[in-house]
């Protein structure tokens, strides 16, 4: 890493650093982070369109906290499989994964189908099964009605 | 583990087969003998819309076995209509039954009661989603004919953009590796793309058409389905095609020996009635079949073998 990025995305010494995000897909990321409520008043940094070997451009995300809840990971891996999370403590990676969407995503998107039982039993919660990783294809397990992740609006 | 039937997508070609032996062998068993098969069992016939022929199928169903049924025809009869949420209903009715049918106007519905149900779920019927006990019965009346599936050459005409008769037997004919289909629609009511993309493992060849005409020489079996008016944005489209989709005694004259044809029923006017006196007619049977196969399935779930 150069010194000129260290200087554009300050160094942490703990939290969490969402990276090798597409360019493009950190503002979605953001958008998810900001709906997280153990989140709200925690100090995030958020870069765009830095040169990456592997991406082309990336965007990057650091955030002061020591964890991410596991729904606002799984939201994440929703909108932008692929990402990696890494772990900070004492500005040393500590841990670092690459998240993808689950095999099952429970409650975490509303089916788009007006017709689905899920869209009219209240409390009951969505179902979806990732049917095509290759191409974000999800299959809702009420109404078996397949989608694509990208159209589906995530539950907050 | 209880045995539920809500989608064709759960089941495999031996689950099928399965079915599909059980009633052959309900109908060597005598009237007499039948009705000692589920007595003191109870079967909840839960009609949240109504759908006289598939509820009165269940019903004799289980009237035959020797079985009880208790339930409603549709919803405004019932504690529904006052307010009552969809598990309350289910739980309510839980402790009088030992099986629940479900027909429901929402997609899923059977899935969800058969999540939070102890009892076995059969699906009669969710919306535009499935209607497997309807897909059995073709199948059973299918092998009945022919004493086989694998190889048959099946025509499918009308709507088959919505019909999810049509959408259900198709998946299930691939399973027992029938690979040609010919699909004869008007172009607005063409079966949807995904259905022909199904991963099969071999190769399977869709011939379309518009000419019901085509379909007489080619097919062992022409499956009908109602052309509804509401499908047409445009009534002077509906008008045009409408007469098209409509198979009388004299198309038939250049019929194979062996052809059938099917309809899920009720039909309205896809099928003269000079074709009831054809020997391909086949609906009537294939609705008789139904009261077979849904005995079968009933079996199938209290775990009675004959
Ligand atoms: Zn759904």
């Amino acid at each position: 890493m150069s010194d000129k990025k260290i200087q554009m995305i300050p160094k942490i010494r703990s939290g969490i650093v969402i990276d090798h995000i597409p360019a493009g897909d950190g503002v979605h990321i953001l958008e998810i982070l900001e709906r997280d409520p153990a989140l709200k008043n925690v100090p995030i940094t958020f870069g765009m369109n830095y040169q990456s070997n592997k991406l082309g451009a990336k965007d990057m995300l650091k955030i002061q906290k020591d964890d991410l809840c596991e729904r606002t990971i799984q939201h994440i891996s929703l909108v932008s499989p692929g990402v990696t999370i890494k772990r900070i403590r004492d500005f040393e990676v500590v841990e670092k994964v690459s998240v993808q969407p689950p095999h099952e995503m429970v409650n975490l998107l509303r089916c788009l189908n007006p017709g689905c039982i899920t869209q009219n039993e209240p409390g009951l919660k969505t179902r979806f099964i990732l049917t095509d990783p290759k191409k974000n294809l999800v299959t809702c397990v009420y109404c078996e009605r397949e989608f694509s992740i990208h159209e589906l609006s995530p539950i907050v | 583990m209880k045995r539920d039937l809500i989608s064709m997508h759960d089941l495999t070609a031996e689950d099928i087969q399965l079915y599909l032996d059980t009633a052959a062998r309900v109908e060597t068993v005598s009237l007499k003998d039948r009705f000692q098969l589920l007595q003191g069992k109870i079967m909840a016939s839960l009609f949240f819309e109504a759908s006289t022929r598939t509820r009165l199928s269940f019903e004799a169903a289980m009237y035959r076995l020797g079985g009880n049924v208790i339930g409603f025809a549709e919803q405004a009869a019932t504690s529904v209509s006052k307010g009552e949420s969809f598990s309350d209903t289910i739980h309510t009715v839980e402790s009088y039954s030992d099986v629940i049918v479900i027909r429901h106007p929402k997609e899923g519905t059977s899935r969800h009661a058969s999540q939070i149900s102890y009892l076995p779920v059969i699906n009669a019927g969710d919306g535009t989603n499935q209607h497997p006990t309807q897909t059995l019965l073709d199948l059973y009346t299918i092998i009945k004919n022919f004493q086989k599936i694998e190889g048959l050459r099946i025509a499918f005409v009308g709507d088959l953009k919505y019909s999810r008769t049509v959408h259900s037997l198709l998946q299930a004919l691939m399973k027992f590796r029938v690979n040609e289909f010919m699909l004869v629609s008007p172009d607005s009511l063409r079966l949807p793309e995904y259905l022909k993309r199904v991963e099969t493992g071999f190769p399977v060849t869709f011939v379309e058409t518009k000419d019901l005409e085509d379909a007489i020489p080619y097919a062992d079996i022409i499956y009908m389905t109602r052309i509804q008016r509401e499908r047409f944005p445009d009534q002077i489209e509906y008008e045009k095609v409408k007469d098209a989709f409509c198979l009388n005694a004299g198309m038939l004259k250049k019929a194979p020996e062996q052809l059938k044809v099917l309809h899920p029923l009720p039909r309205v006017n896809e099928i003269a009635p000079d074709v009831d006196d054809t020997p391909h007619a086949e609906y009537f049977r294939q609705a008789k079949n139904g009261l077979i196969m849904r005995q079968a399935i009933l079996l199938n779930v209290f775990e009675v073998t004959i």
